[in-house]
């Protein structure tokens, strides 16, 4: 332990350019899969592996094919289900647990707990099984008219995790904030319904939001559930490609992936902005999108 | 699952709803596409697979399925699996921790924000597609593997694919932000002037390292721990896309016997044998944990006393 003082300034300096190298260095590992997606979405070949020249078609390949078109608009309609149903009620479940404490929360945050170590794999035969079983509107017989059941199906199945996840946002954030404000305005003749509308949703809102963008992430990004669960004609992007990965993969799939990833970060930063608008500092913002506020 | 155990002790009450009535939509939602499926998955696992056109019978239950899915080729596979994802998991934070610590203490607040947005940014392009990056790369005809040949590293095009290696590369890739997080948030947390006190009374960067800041982020290094462990011993993707029949993971195995050997009551036990896994190990490192953690406190009373070590 003595050699560690024998010359302080040195070694500091060392530590921290290991420190900043290793920094650069997890970077360049996070990027790499990712230049090489941005890379191939300009391969002109008709396989993604096969680099025949520079070129858009695929862009032009994957904006024009009605299959993926629709899994796309499949994917969005899917996110956007699953993160409204999750955002209302992981709200009020998390509102719950900050508020309402009693025994009841023990048992409730087990089944929480269970949700989120049970691996997806687990969750997606269990769910195949249970849709089969259960019919109604989930299964093929019994048609909702504007819904198809493989939405309510893909719905219901993403929505558990992210359920999950955006409860115990909410209930973090609660548990960080002063019950005295709601209780000023219970003093001051506030009725409960008002109480939540001016004091506890304000204060809840930027959980509500990094929770319901969480919920619109984890469902763009679900595999496991989609690939079991969903059926022909409402199969979201991860499930197309997934059935390429186990045909052919084409450079289609980078081109579409990679405009995904644009939509999604300038969707991000616009939101970001919006935060940083309403008084959070960058870090603040970037810990709200990362769900950890 | 438990939605009757609190209606009869509150009904002296009658104007107020019970204090769960908030968190009841969202528990009915968990029991009945959560609780009921996993529990007839558990119920399906005492099953049997009659005849070859029909999946699952459940006339006569026993633990014929549990019986071979720990015969000796399942076996392996679960075996691999766990060694898989300790090593990721260990990989993970030992890369992570440094990461975390960097971008926690050495950058610039206001970098800060924009850094750690940076490390999401890979995590926005989709988990499968993600993976199909690290085929391409690692593929015998792909970028690396030319250009390894082209600087005379390699003579002939790399064998990565369909390797165990591949799969222990590709799950650390998939973790490593659920690793990053948890750690960047308590070492974020932490106050530098309990580092600034430490060195004041005479500790050096490596006895304030171990004694100060890795005691104050056990939370942070705990959550970082679960988050990676847990859903990388589920794996399915990771493993299925580059790990080939040399890197099966179990969740490929329970996967296969839903989508293609159509066993459902083998693969049901399967199922709950991984998840019995993850829990097992889980329980067996918490208590390790346990342990270490009270025999390093009960070293560090006796070492106490001779405070003017570090002086020199």
């Amino acid at each position: 332990m003595s050699a560690v003082a024998v010359s302080p300034r040195g070694r500091r300096d060392l530590v921290d350019v290991l420190l900043r190298v290793w920094g650069i260095l997890v970077y360049a590992f996070l990027f790499l899969p990712i230049l090489v997606i941005v890379a191939y979405s300009f391969n002109n070949g008709r396989a993604m592996l096969v680099w025949s020249g520079v070129g858009l078609d695929g862009y032009r390949t994957g904006i024009t094919d009605p299959t993926i078109q629709d899994a796309v608009k499949t994917s969005i309609v899917a996110a956007s289900g699953t993160a409204l149903i999750a955002t209302v009620l992981g709200s009020f479940a998390g509102i719950a647990l900050a508020r309402r404490k009693g025994r009841w929360t023990v048992l409730f945050l087990a089944l929480v707990f269970l949700v989120l170590v049970t691996p997806e794999i687990v969750d997606a035969i269990a769910l195949l099984i249970w849709y089969v079983r259960i019919g109604g509107p989930f299964g093929p017989r019994m048609t909702i008219p504007a819904v198809s059941y493989g939405m309510l199906r893909l719905w219901a199945g993403h929505s558990l995790f992210a359920t999950a996840v955006v409860t115990l946002i909410v209930r973090a954030r609660l548990q960080g904030l002063d019950e005295t404000l709601e209780e000023a305005a219970a003093d001051l003749y506030a009725p409960p319904a008002r109480r939540f509308r001016q004091i506890t949703l304000p204060l809840m809102f930027p959980a509500v939001l990094a929770g319901g963008l969480l919920a619109f992430a984890l469902s763009l990004d679900d595999t496991i559930i989609s690939s079991f669960v969903s059926v022909a004609g409402a199969s979201p992007w991860p499930v197309y490609v997934f059935s390429a990965v186990r045909n052919v993969l084409r450079p289609e799939i980078a081109s579409v992936s990679t405009l995904l990833l644009m939509v999604t970060l300038i969707a991000i930063a616009s939101v970001a902005l919006a935060l940083r608008r309403g008084g959070q500092s960058g870090e603040d913002v970037a810990k709200t999108m990362a769900g950890a506020g | 699952m438990a939605a009757r155990d609190a209606e009869p002790e509150r009904g002296a009450r009658r104007i107020r709803a019970p204090r769960f009535t908030m968190a009841l939509p969202a528990w009915i939602w968990f029991v009945f596409f959560f609780a009921l499926p996993v529990l007839w998955i558990v119920y399906y696992s005492f099953g049997y697979k009659p005849d070859l056109y029909h999946p699952i019978a459940t006339d006569k239950l026993s633990l014929e399925a549990y019986r071979q899915a720990i015969s000796s080729a399942f076996l392996h596979v679960f075996s691999q699996t766990l060694q898989i994802s300790i090593l990721g998991t260990t990989l993970c934070f030992l890369i992570g921790f440094p990461f975390a610590y960097w971008l926690a203490t050495r950058v610039a607040p206001r970098w800060r924000g924009v850094l750690l947005g940076l490390v999401i940014v890979p995590f926005f392009v989709n988990f499968l597609v993600r993976t199909i990056g690290w085929f391409i790369l690692l593929s015998p005809n792909g970028p690396l593997s030319s250009l390894l040949q082209k600087i005379g590293v390699l003579s002939s095009p790399l064998h990565l694919l369909e390797t165990r290696g591949a799969v222990q590369l590709g799950v650390v890739y998939n973790y490593l932000a659920l690793m990053i997080l948890p750690l960047f948030v308590t070492l974020d947390r932490l106050d530098p002037a309990m580092r600034e006190a430490s060195k004041d009374l005479g500790a050096g960067r490596w006895r304030t390292f171990r004694q100060v800041t890795l005691p104050l982020a056990a939370p942070g290094i705990v959550a970082g721990l679960l988050l990676v462990f847990i859903p990388l011993t589920g794996d399915y993707i990771t493993a299925l896309v580059l790990g080939g029949a040399k890197g099966n993971m179990a969740g490929v195995m329970v996967a296969s016997q839903f989508t293609l050997a159509q066993n459902w009551a083998l693969g049901s036990a399967q199922a709950v044998i991984l998840v019995a896994m993850i829990l097992g190990t889980v329980g067996v490192f918490a208590v390790i944990a346990l342990v270490v953690r009270s025999l390093a406190r009960a070293s560090r009373k006796i070492t106490l006393p001779p405070v003017a070590e570090g002086t020199a």
